[in-house]
């Protein structure tokens, strides 16, 4: 059974398409990151997903339950980090676990004491939740959508707020609770944290879906992903030519004593440096460049590429 | 449960509202300031009596009434509004709670704080008016108690209503307040504005007796009909009229038709936000 499952899900505000025909599948127990860019519709899905929105058309469902008719049973099975949520200024982050409790009707004393613990802020636990940092409002809730032990975690931009230590600790958390069984879906607009730990990735853009694949898949799908900067003594127009017909090489420019090579993934970046130097070009320095996802996402966010299935 | 769950949450936050507690010390020293100058000089509160516990009470009733519209409206405007405006409603409903749920319990949490703070008043105000009349009835008193927690029931609910109709909270208070102006302080020159343009822009020589029930639909003056049905040998005694239907020969020309009119304004403005706050998105 899928943990999560959207079905050419749509939604329409006035004349904004903020989702567009989503379909998508989360299978149970993997991490899936849940990219785009501000606005693409993120959290749109996500607050269907949690019925704080109705869809305009098509349907989402939450381990084999309807999103919509049977959110109830939904919420009482998972864990959830909104986006955009405020905390009860007046109530201490106690009472924050405890409402949780009383809600889910779940746990205990033990229970709440040991996500404080997981999250860092047992020295805070007891202060008014008005007067947390950012980074503590943000371990605070998480705690909450960790108390019952959840089968499904939905975290939205869980690193919001939080210093890379923290953001760090986020991602102890999640792969913790996989680890114990605990589906994970969790979005983001930075590649960089989604890349760390996620089993699949689903990159959407203005409300579609751009992309679904494993991490190592979707580096794959980039044709060029080195580039190789060569300070290159007394290359000439011919040097940079006979680069260019290489096999792998994409591109070979020559400005001045530099030369710019970018490859394929399976090209040799020794083999071209080799070539140079028989030709007899002094090879004084080089760098290389790993695209990286970033890059990769940039380009499906912007030139807005077909789906590939 | 899930009610109880958000109205225990709901009490411990909104108990802790300043301006509820600035707003009741202002009550309390006002019925203190009141209640004294009623007991010492009766002529000058109400000419040609004799002080009594069940002027008293009449009297106290026009105070709180005062006092629980308008804390209803400070402790009640921001019940769902404000909590849709800075987004803690997403913590309340990520969790397992129907939004029917959530209204019920933010009834309840809501009319519990302001008991608690009417409670405190009242035991201070009743407690100086035994100190100085020497004896205060208990039935008269418990009933009195009853209709109060029946009309602040009311007042909770039409604001909590009006918060659930909307996701911002500027727009709340203008409701509320709207409420408050047009029901409690305008509302006089409505039953004569109806029969003029009833009577063809004109005004006849003599009311119909229908203009009587437009009177009633504030919900002080229910109130008031309430405590004179439940303290009838009280309101008669007093040498004002509590109850403005006495020479009206109608049916409905009862104090009773005070839990009627209570009755609507507890459901149907609740009702009307629940179906708007059921169907919003968040």
């Amino acid at each position: 059974m899928a943990a999560i499952e959207l079905d050419g899900l749509t939604k329409r505000y006035g004349d904004v398409l903020a989702v567009d025909g989503l379909d998508l599948e989360v299978q149970e127990g993997e991490i899936f990151g849940f990219l785009g860019p501000n606005g693409a519709g993120k959290s749109t899905t996500i607050d269907i997903l949690l019925d704080f929105v109705r869809p305009t058309s098509g349907s989402a469902t939450v381990m084999g339950l309807d999103a919509q008719a049977d959110s109830l049973r939904v919420r009482e099975r998972i864990g959830v980090l909104p986006d955009a949520f405020h905390v009860y200024d007046r109530l201490t982050g106690r009472q924050h676990l405890q409402f949780v409790v009383d809600s889910k009707n779940i746990g205990a004393e033990s229970d709440i004491d040991d996500v404080i613990e997981r999250v860092s802020i047992a020295e805070a636990a007891d202060r008014k939740a008005g007067g947390y940092s950012k980074g503590m409002r943000q371990r605070l809730v998480l705690a909450m959508a960790l108390l019952g032990d959840p089968e499904l975690l939905i975290l939205d931009e869980p690193s919001t707020g939080l210093d890379p230590n923290g953001a760090r600790q986020m991602r102890e958390i999640i792969r913790a609770e996989n680890e114990r069984g605990t589906t994970v879906f969790f979005s983001s607009h930075i590649m960089e944290q989604v890349e760390a730990i996620c089993d699949r990735v689903a990159i959407i853009n203005r409300g579609r879906l751009v992309a679904v694949d494993s991490i190592d898949g979707l580096r794959g799908q980039t044709e060029t992903v080195t580039t190789l900067t060569i300070d290159a003594g007394g290359a000439d127009a011919a040097d940079a030519e006979a680069i260019r017909n290489r096999i792998y090489v994409t591109s070979a420019a020559l400005e001045g004593d530099r030369m710019e090579v970018t490859l394929t993934r399976d090209g040799s970046k020794f083999a071209i440096l080799k070539a140079l130097d028989e030709r007899g070009v002094e090879i004084r320095d080089f760098s290389i460049d790993e695209s990286s996802l970033e890059d990769l996402f940039a380009e499906y966010t912007t030139e807005r590429q077909e789906v590939p299935q | 449960m899930s009610a109880l769950a958000v109205a225990k949450k709901d009490f411990r936050d909104a108990v802790q509202s300043r301006a509820l507690w600035a707003l009741l010390a202002v009550f309390v020293v006002l019925s203190l300031v009141l209640t004294y100058s009623y007991v010492e000089f009766p002529q000058l509160v109400s000419p040609g009596t004799e002080t009594t516990i069940g002027g008293l009470v009449f009297f106290t009733a026009g105070i709180v009434s005062l006092f629980v519209s308008l804390t209803a409206i400070v402790v009640c405007y921001k019940a769902i509004a404000g909590e849709r405006e800075i987004g803690s409603v997403k913590l309340l409903l990520a969790l397992p709670h129907r939004r029917r749920d959530v209204l019920a319990g933010k009834l309840l949490g809501r009319m519990a704080v302001l008991s608690l703070a009417l409670a405190i008043g009242l035991a201070v105000g009743f407690g100086f008016a035994f100190a100085m009349l020497g004896s205060l009835d208990v039935l008269t008193v418990l009933l009195f108690l009853l209709a109060t927690l029946l009309f602040t029931a009311v007042y909770v609910s039409v604001v909590v209503g009006i918060s659930a109709t909307t996701g911002s909270t500027s727009r709340a208070t203008t409701l509320a307040i709207g409420f408050f102006v047009v029901f409690e302080f305008l509302w006089d020159v409505v039953p004569i504005g109806v029969v003029y343009v009833a009577n063809g822009f004109a005004l006849p020589q003599q009311m119909p007796d229908w203009t009587f029930l437009v009177m009633q639909v504030p919900p002080s003056t229910a109130y008031t009909a309430v405590l004179t049905s439940l303290l009838p040998e009280v309101a008669a005694s007093l040498p004002t009229q509590t109850f403005a239907g006495a020479g009206i020969d109608a049916f409905y020309a009862v104090p009773e038709i005070g839990f009627v009119v209570l009755a609507f304004w507890l459901v149907v403005p609740l009702a009307v936000g629940y179906v708007r706050f059921s169907s919003a998105d968040l």
